[in-house]
């Protein structure tokens, strides 16, 4: 399976980075349950049990936006989106009784909306797909049996693919296209705190870095009529900078009965990092401008609550929901990344076939609020409505 | 394990059933009028005249053509156009190429499309009919209501029923229509405008129609439509002098590159104070209100698009001789223009009030689209070609502009009558088209 890229989440973020989470309603911040906390928690990985956990999942996501265009108007439309496909492998270990490392490799953000490519918003968008892989080592430090305290270093890869139509038309009128490409990596943290008070109760605090990725060189490609050629140089270049946001997260989680554990999560997004996408082309032309398209993003968040329970040695359940506030202003709605207040509701289950070996199976819907919007910018608007369904699967082992 | 099973089952079947996101379709409503005998009387810009002719293709994106589509969902009829047989149609079409031009410099413009005319484009087609698409290229407002204007307007002739007998009132009178638009008017001034306004041989000006005249024959036109008690839509009419044809070629349209022609030139008119410099330079225009019978142009002048732009180039055009007064309109007729659209104007809007038709006020919508129209996501203007409404011969409208209009009529008929008639995607019409 190729790592494709998906869509998901308020605008283009993933929250599908350990199966186990994502069972019980994504959350984790002040709920560990694994070595996915080197994602969730940093300052809770010194509390995990053993030497050395391992964990690895994927959550194919199959997303649909549907489009009617604003009323009087019987057009309508649908994406084709691909399979996405997040994933994540996790590594924590004990170098002392002080200190743990861990390792993460996860797909924080990423969408993939693929439209028709003749649709009525094709000089918008004909389809994008975002797509970032952050590797991050952390150390963790058990300040007290109570508290701990740990930080990660995210090294991240982003990569972004689009095609636009362009509003010219050659004598057999096929419209001109756009196809932009260009990749790059940048840096970040995160940092946690986690607090025990007692043995049932657990807290957690983490704030994750905006990583801004600075696109340079990015390729741009024009194909329009040949007479319009030397308005759009068919080989060019692009920079651009698109920022993915970090955010302040809230967590606690309190063991109810000796089987059933419930919490919930907060998170605080800066979505409004992300004020415009430009795209700065090496080559202008009295046709082609730098492209300048205002987002206005807001800063959203999320509230997440979830619990489990376990059946027996062998099998734990788990069930929980989210809702997640939109980023996006209903005037700068832009179709290449659907947005909705975002309710989720998901359940899974850890089947323990050895004690040392987890199954975990997940199981997220997500429904998207319909919403009635406008690209000003581009006098483009209707209605959107946007749903996902999202399966995963993880494995984890603790040496 | 029974409910691990039954709880994967569960979840197969969610998948199953909400995959996609859906949205209930919108439901067009048709009102209080009744759409099932649709007519449409106009002009060139009813019959899908573009590009310096009426042809099949563009016939097919015509307003009156992409507005009856529309109506097809709340109730409308059959509507048939009476197409040209073919692509060249009748009339001189041009496309965009590439000519070059006198001084040797190969550029992209209007050139004539190539092909040659059919005659089967004039035969008759009436025995097809009846048709609904009854806008005739050259109509003024007179001619709707004159009988045997078949036999002067081959247009017409084509598809009239007795082309020595019809008139287009006539012939759509006997379809018994329940509703009908009316975009009439603007030829009674253009004829006008497009020979230059006044002309020192008084048999060379086409004039404009009179005020009196044109409101008699309009409102009579109206009391016919109306008569048994269709419903309608009544459209004015844009100022045609914003139109590409009278703002593409500037005033200073002479272009010296060539020091010792200009001294010449600065030597020769020094009498009468013109003076001239490298680069653009007013145009020397005819015209006989001053005393040399000729000046130099201002921004106020409107040089005609058909003027030939090589005269300027090489043949001493608005520079050694003036250009003739055909290809001018100077600022006194353009407002002769204009005032005479505005009074039609009052005519139209009191019929539609009087008759509690609807209204379209594309004189606004013109205005509109000179300061830039925006739709989803593409930028539209009145600038020639570039603009992307206007077709090659810098009046009629392509298949955009066409999609622009009937949208405008949509909005109207839907606030007149309560209906919920879909507007069209605009950008999904053809516009101009680069080699």
């Amino acid at each position: 399976m190729a790592i494709s890229s998906f869509a998901f989440a308020g605008s283009f973020q993933v929250g599908l980075q350990g199966q186990k989470q994502t069972g019980m309603g994504l959350i984790g911040t002040g709920f560990t349950v694994g070595p996915s906390s080197v994602f969730f928690n940093p300052g809770s990985l010194v509390f995990l049990e053993g030497n050395l956990q391992l964990s690895a999942g994927i959550s194919p996501i199959f997303s649909s936006v549907a489009f009617r265009k604003e009323a009087p108007s019987v057009y309508h439309a649908a994406t084709d989106n691909p399979m996405g496909t997040p994933f994540s492998l996790y590594a924590a270990g004990k170098l002392n009784d002080k200190l743990s490392l861990g390792l993460g490799v996860y797909t924080p953000f990423g969408s993939s909306t693929v439209w028709e490519d003749d649709w009525a918003g094709r000089y918008l968008i004909q389809n994008i797909s975002l797509m970032s892989v952050y590797v991050q080592p952390s150390l963790s430090y058990k300040i007290s049996d109570k508290w701990g305290f740990g930080v990660g270093l995210v090294y991240a890869y982003g990569k972004v693919e689009l095609e636009k139509a362009i509003p010219v038309s050659g004598q057999d009128g096929t419209e001109g296209q756009a196809s932009l490409e260009g990749s790059t990596t940048a840096l970040g943290f995160n940092a946690g705190l986690s607090f025990r008070p007692s043995e049932k109760l657990e807290l957690g605090l983490t704030y994750r870095s905006t990583v801004t990725m600075e696109m340079e060189e990015g390729d741009a490609k024009f194909t329009v009529p040949a007479s319009l050629e030397g308005n759009f140089p068919p080989e060019n270049t692009f920079n651009a900078s698109l920022p993915l946001p970090g955010s302040v997260n809230l967590g606690a989680s309190y063991q109810i009965t000796e089987k059933f554990r419930a919490g919930f999560d907060f998170h605080y997004v800066f979505w409004s990092e992300y004020d415009s996408l430009n795209l700065d082309f090496t080559q202008n032309t009295p046709a082609l401008d730098d492209s300048r398209n205002p987002r206005l993003l807001k800063d959203n968040f999320i509230i997440r609550v979830g619990g489990e329970y376990t059946l027996s040695d062998k099998l734990i359940v788990r069930a929980g929901a989210y809702y997640d506030s939109p980023a996006v202003e209903d005037d700068y709605y832009s179709p290449e990344t659907p947005d909705a207040i975002k309710i989720g509701l998901t359940t899974g289950l850890t089947y323990r076939p050895m004690e040392k070996l987890d199954v975990d199976l997940s199981f997220l819907y997500v429904l998207g609020v319909e919403r009635d919007v406008t690209y000003a910018p581009a006098d483009f608007g209707g209605t959107y409505k946007y749903n996902a369904v999202i399966p995963g699967i993880g494995f984890s082992y603790r040496f | 394990m029974k409910s691990l099973k039954y709880i994967l089952l569960s979840l197969l079947g969610i998948l199953m059933f909400s995959c996609e996101a859906e949205l209930e379709e919108f439901e067009p409503k048709a009102g209080s009028a009744d759409f099932s005998v649709f007519v449409t009387l106009g002009n060139s810009l009813t019959a899908g005249f573009a590009d310096g002719a009426l042809y099949k293709s563009a016939q097919e994106v015509s307003a009156a053509s992409i507005l009856a589509g529309q109506l097809e969902w709340v109730g409308g009829g059959t509507f048939r156009q009476p197409l040209m047989i073919d692509d060249y149609g009748l009339g001189g079409r041009r496309i965009l190429g590439f000519a070059t031009n006198c001084l040797g410099v190969t550029e992209l413009g209007p050139i004539m499309y190539p092909g040659t005319f059919d005659p089967g484009n004039m035969a008759s087609i009436a025995a097809e009919g009846p048709y609904q698409n009854l806008g005739v290229p050259g109509a003024k407002v007179s001619h709707l209501l004159a009988p045997g204007y078949g036999s002067l307007n081959p247009y017409f002739g084509r598809f009239a029923t007795d082309p020595a007998t019809n008139s287009i009132l006539q012939y759509a009178m006997e379809q018994v229509p329940t509703f009908f638009t009316l975009w009439i008017g603007a030829n009674d001034a253009l004829g006008y405008a497009l020979k230059g306004g006044e002309n020192p041989d008084p048999t060379q000006t086409e004039p404009i129609t009179d005020v009196g005249e044109f409101t008699t024959y309009y409102t009579m036109l109206v009391d016919n439509l109306t008569a048994n008690g269709a419903k309608g839509l009544l459209v004015n009419l844009g100022d045609i002098t914003s139109i590409p044809f009278f703002n593409t070629v500037p005033y200073n349209a002479l272009a010296l590159t060539d020091q010792t022609l200009v001294d010449m030139l600065n030597a020769a008119y020094a009498t009468l104070g013109f003076t001239f410099q490298l680069g653009p330079n007013p145009l020397i225009i005819q015209d006989l209100n001053h005393p040399a019978g000729m000046r130099q142009a201002t921004a106020k002048d409107k040089i005609l698009l058909s003027i030939p732009q090589d005269s300027i180039r090489c043949a001493g055009w608005g520079s050694l001789k003036p250009v003739p007064h055909n290809y001018v309109l100077d600022e006194l007729e353009v407002n002769n223009v204009r005032n005479a659209i505005n009074a039609y104007n009052l005519a139209i809007e009191a019929a539609a009030n009087n008759n509690g038709l609807a209204y379209a006020d594309m004189n606004a919508a013109l205005r509109d689209a000179e300061s830039g129209l925006l739709f989803d996501g593409v930028n539209f203007s009145t600038t020639f070609v570039t603009g992307g409404i206007f077709s090659l011969d810098g009046v009629h409208l392509n298949g955009k502009g066409n999609a622009i209009v009937a949208n405008y009529f949509i909005e109207a008929i839907n606030a007149e009558y309560g209906a919920t008639i879909p507007k069209v995607v605009v950008n999904d019409y053809p516009g101009v088209l680069f080699p």
